[in-house]
Parts: structure tokens; sequence; C-alpha cells
């Protein structure tokens, strides 16, 4: 297994689509072949080689992306099974976009739509995210449908918007509507949580250390509980190097608000208690 | 071969392919789960009338369980597998579900599953969720005590039934001893359970009947009071015999069973009462697992 390296020249004037670097992931390219592969940059079309310094052939399925800004969009776009690539740096929006099982660590900064759609894997960014994060593709109807998504800092509004199954989670503040449009799946934070939260959420959980400010009406005080699952839960999430590991594992007393139910109302908020 | 006094017969006891599963029962402590694993055991003694065979296997510490509360491990066997997920569904449905405080999990990682909670999910009545946990999904169904927590699929896979031994002695007293300390010794190990009354049969049975439509009926070869009838040789000194059935995950887990058993029971020896341990030998026609009891001593 090779630790190929590509490194971003930095010379792009304008977005850069990087859906080729999962394309010679996935088909283990050789040098020459990928540095020939066009990309459209604005209005022009460039080659590869023109902006990335590739250090051997892909034939493995460790890549680190060096030297990585917010202009990459689409990194690591549906990387199966196996993969892992890690990027140095900011990225654009798209990260991880329709994740196939693949792993994707990111130390700096993501855009919009992180994880949109991703089907399993993990994405673990050591920044902070910005809007829509495990949400859905733009004109789909339907989000993040598995796999992990942990964020070391804070991500932007809309968090799991449609999201249809898997866990995102966040150690620092979520911003507006998280959870909005939920389907299914967990959501759970360790800082503050912003306005709206669970906002036409049908199913699903967000799991939060305190009350957000302004609860929803459309949201029913179910009272306090212990919920066994939790344990189950944090388990799996304490698996996963982050704050995480300090929540303890029996801790799974909450208040528990189920709603929206301005729609069908199954979801719910639950509030760590103690 | 003789042990201690005791006669070990040179034959084998003949035991039956089927398929088991394992799963943890979690309460709130050790009373609630034991309840409900009891419960969800009763009336799983023989296939030939329950139609699975379940048992104990052992309690499990907080640390043991997937939700950290004290549990009890079980398992169930059966000739097949839709056979062994109808009666997993039913028992748990009805003994698991409706005790208080509990949880239930599978004990067995293994590709081939079977239902757990996956149509026990519908008692939510749609206030049922899921939770895929890992790569694990987990029913929560809300009851009158909070949730019941059920994994979705057990896993099963093939097993042993009908491992046995039959122990010979002078006296009813005595050969229930030797049982006893045969049944304490062999409770003892993972993957075995005896599924008899207390682990012991003293109606150990023969394949076919007189009587069409009976696969099985008593074991006249070994009754006592049926001495001196042709086929019965039982000597002269021998009022009861017992028998131990195991059922086995693996055949090495049933062999070890038997030799632990055996020894108990040679422990006590001649002067305790008892004579003789032989196997059930149905001349092939029960099942295709044999254990020659002289090879496990000496193993």
């Amino acid at each position: 297994m090779s630790n190929l390296t590509v490194t971003f020249n930095g010379l792009a004037s304008a977005r850069i689509d990087m859906r080729w670097l999962s394309e010679a992931m996935i088909n283990s390219y050789a040098v020459d072949q990928t540095n020939k592969l066009t990309l459209p940059v604005g209005n022009k079309k460039i080659q590869v080689g023109e902006l990335f310094n590739i250090s051997d052939n892909f034939n493995g399925n460790m890549v680190q992306l060096e030297n990585s800004t917010a202009k990459l969009d689409n990194i690591g776009h549906a990387l199966p099974q196996g993969a892992h690539l890690t990027v140095a740096g900011d990225c654009g929006h798209y990260l991880g976009a329709q994740l196939a099982g693949g792993k994707i660590t990111l130390t700096g900064n993501t855009k919009d739509y992180a994880g949109s759609a991703m089907q399993q894997g993990i994405i673990e960014i050591k920044g902070n995210s910005a809007d829509y994060l495990g949400g859905a593709l733009p004109g789909q109807k339907k989000g993040m449908a598995g796999g992990t998504i942990l964020v070391h800092g804070n991500t932007g509004n809309f968090t799991g918007d449609l999201m249809r199954r898997g866990v995102i989670m966040v150690t620092g503040n979520i911003g507006d509507y998280c959870g909005s449009r939920m389907i299914a799946g967990t959501i759970t934070n360790l800082g503050k949580i912003g306005k709206q939260v669970g906002l036409g959420m049908r199913r699903g959980t967000i799991l939060l250390p305190e009350l957000p400010d302004d609860m929803a009406l459309t949201y029913i005080n179910c009272g306090r509980h212990n919920l066994g699952y939790l344990t189950l839960l944090l388990r799996e999430l304490k698996t996963h190097n982050s704050e995480f590991k300090s929540l303890h594992s029996m801790r799974r007393r909450v208040q528990k608000y189920m709603g929206d139910t301005s729609v069908s109302g199954l979801g719910e908020i639950l509030i760590w208690i103690g | 071969m003789i042990i201690n006094g005791v006669v070990i017969d040179d034959t084998f006891s003949e035991a039956f392919s089927m398929r088991a599963t394992r799963v943890i029962i979690t309460a709130i402590n050790y009373k609630w789960a034991r309840h409900a694993a009891e419960t969800m055991t009763g009336f799983a003694t023989s296939v030939i009338g329950c139609r699975v065979e379940a048992g104990i296997e052992r309690a499990m510490g907080n640390h043991e369980t997937p939700d950290g509360r004290p549990g009890m491990s079980v398992l169930l066997f059966s000739t097949d597998r839709k056979t062994l997920q109808k009666q997993l569904e039913a028992r748990v449905g009805q003994c698991v579900l409706t005790c208080p405080t509990t949880a239930v999990f599978s004990g067995m990682d293994n590709e081939d599953q079977i239902a757990l909670g996956k149509n026990l999910r519908y008692f939510g009545d749609g206030y049922q969720n899921s939770k895929l946990i890992g790569d694990k999904r987990f029913w929560r169904i809300p009851v009158m005590d909070g949730e019941f927590v059920c994994e979705e699929m057990a896993g099963v896979q093939k097993a042993i039934g009908g491992g046995n031994i039959l122990v010979f002695a002078r006296t009813v007293s005595q050969v229930l001893l030797a049982c006893e300390a045969a049944i304490d010794s062999m409770s003892m190990l993972p993957n075995i359970i005896l599924p008899f009354p207390g682990g012991g049969v003293r109606s150990g049975s023969k394949v076919g009947s007189k009587y069409k439509g009976l696969s099985a009926s008593t074991n006249h070869y070994f009754c006592p009071t049926l001495k001196g009838l042709a086929g019965n040789d039982l000597a002269k000194n021998i009022e009861a015999v017992m028998e131990i059935v195991i059922d086995g995950l693996t055949a090495e887990d049933i062999r070890l069973a038997m030799k632990r058993g055996i020894e108990a029971v040679c422990d006590l020896g001649k002067s305790q009462g008892i004579e003789k341990i032989t196997g059930g030998n149905y001349g092939g026609k029960l099942g295709e697992h044999h254990f020659h009891l002289r090879e496990i001593v000496d193993e």
C-alpha cells in the first residue's frame, strides 16, 4: 500500500472540480495518464499536470492531498471502501459527497455540502464545516444515507438537512436549522446549538448537551427518561478519536422532545441530564 | 474400561445436526434478566415436543453486555433455521418483551442471521424507532416502563443436539447425586446447554414406537421395572438410570462436556453406587454425530 502525495500548486484562478482524483484512485491511474486528464477551470480546460504535482502512480488506497484550498470542490467524491484520502489544508464544497465507504480526513475547514448524499464511510473534519453538512445534493430529496461525519470544530446552518441515515458528531457548535427536514439518523454535539432545531424533522435523533433557546412549539415534551439504546450509541461514538470519548457510556438520562408534529412528528430531540 | 469401579461402556452416544442461535438478555439487574431468560427457555426441553431446545448458557457481567447492564446468555437449538426463527421470535415476544426493563441482543456475529426484533418491532404500532449503530440495526419499541431495545437480527450457526451420557446406579438417590455432580461440572462450560429440567432426563427415549405417528417412545431397554424382558439387559443391582443430554455449538464443545460429566460421575465411583456409564446408541438411526465414550475419556 503506497502513500501517494498529490500537491496543489495553487495557481488556479477559478474553482476546480476534484472528481478526477477519485477517478484516478478508483482506477489506479499512472502519473502520466493522470496528468493528461483535463479539468474545466473557469472558461478554460486545463490538464491536471498543470495544477497538481503527483508523486507516483495511483496503485494503492492511501492518498495525501497537500496544499489544499477552499477552491477545490468535490474532494473525495464517491470514494469506495478501503480508500483513505487525507487532505492537508482547507477544501471547497462537496467534500466526500456520495462517499461510498471510503475514509476522508481533512485537517482544515470545509465549505458547504460536505458529506452530502454520502452512503457510507467516514469523514473527519478537524476544522469547521459550513452549511448543509450531511445534507442532500441540490435538487435531491435525501441527504446522507449512512456512515459517520465527525467535525472537531463547528458546523454551519442546515446541518443534516434531509439526512436519511448515519451519524453526525460535532464537538463544537452547530448553526441554525440543525436537522431540518431530517428523515432519520443521528446528530449530536457537545457545544451550543442555533435556532429552529429539527424544523420539519420526521424521524431521527438530535442529541444535545443543553436545551435550545427557542424549542419549536411543534415539539412535545415527553419527560425525562433513561434510554438504554444511548449506551449502544455512546459506545459507537467513543470508537472515534474525539472529545466524545470523554462521555461515560452509561450516561443515558435525557429529557425527550418529540416532533416535529407539523410533519410526522416521530423525531426526537434529546437533552442530556446530569 | 473401568474408572474408580465405574464401567465405561464401549459404545458411542448419537447426536444430530441442528441450528443454533445465542441471544443476550439484559435488564436492570440479574433478577429480571433471569426471570426473562428462564421464562424464555421454559418448555424447551426437546425438539420432539417443543420444536426448540433452549437453556441459559451463563450469566454475564455488566462489562460483557452490549448495553452495560447485567445479562443472561441464552442458547436455542432447533432442527432447522425456519423453526428456530419462529420459536425465537415467539419466545422473545412473549417472554422477554413482556418482562420489565429487559433488552435483547444477538450473541453471535455470524453472517448467517435470523430475525430477532425485525418483526417484533410492529408491536410498536408505528411509534417504534430504529437505530443503525455501527453495522447493526436496533429497534426501540415504546413500552410502559420506557423502551424495549432489541437487535434486528441474531446470528445463527450449525450446531449439534442430543449428545448424551447415561448413568447406571444402584438407587435413584445415587444416580441423582452422580448426575447432579456431572451437571454442575458441565454447566460451567461455554457453548453448551443441558436442556432438560435441571439438566437430567429420566424419560430417555428410543427412536420410534409401536404406535403409529409417535417418533419417539420410552427407552424400555433401560427401564429398571422392565428388567428381564427381551432386550432389557440391565443388571440385577441397577435400580435407576439417568440421562444427561447436551446440545452444543460444536462437536468439540459436546466432547468436552461429556468428558467433564463422565469424570464427575467417576469421581464418586462404585463406592457411591455408580455402576456404569453408557451412551444413547440408536444404531445410527438418530444422527450422524457419534461420540465414542472411551475415546473421549482418553482425550
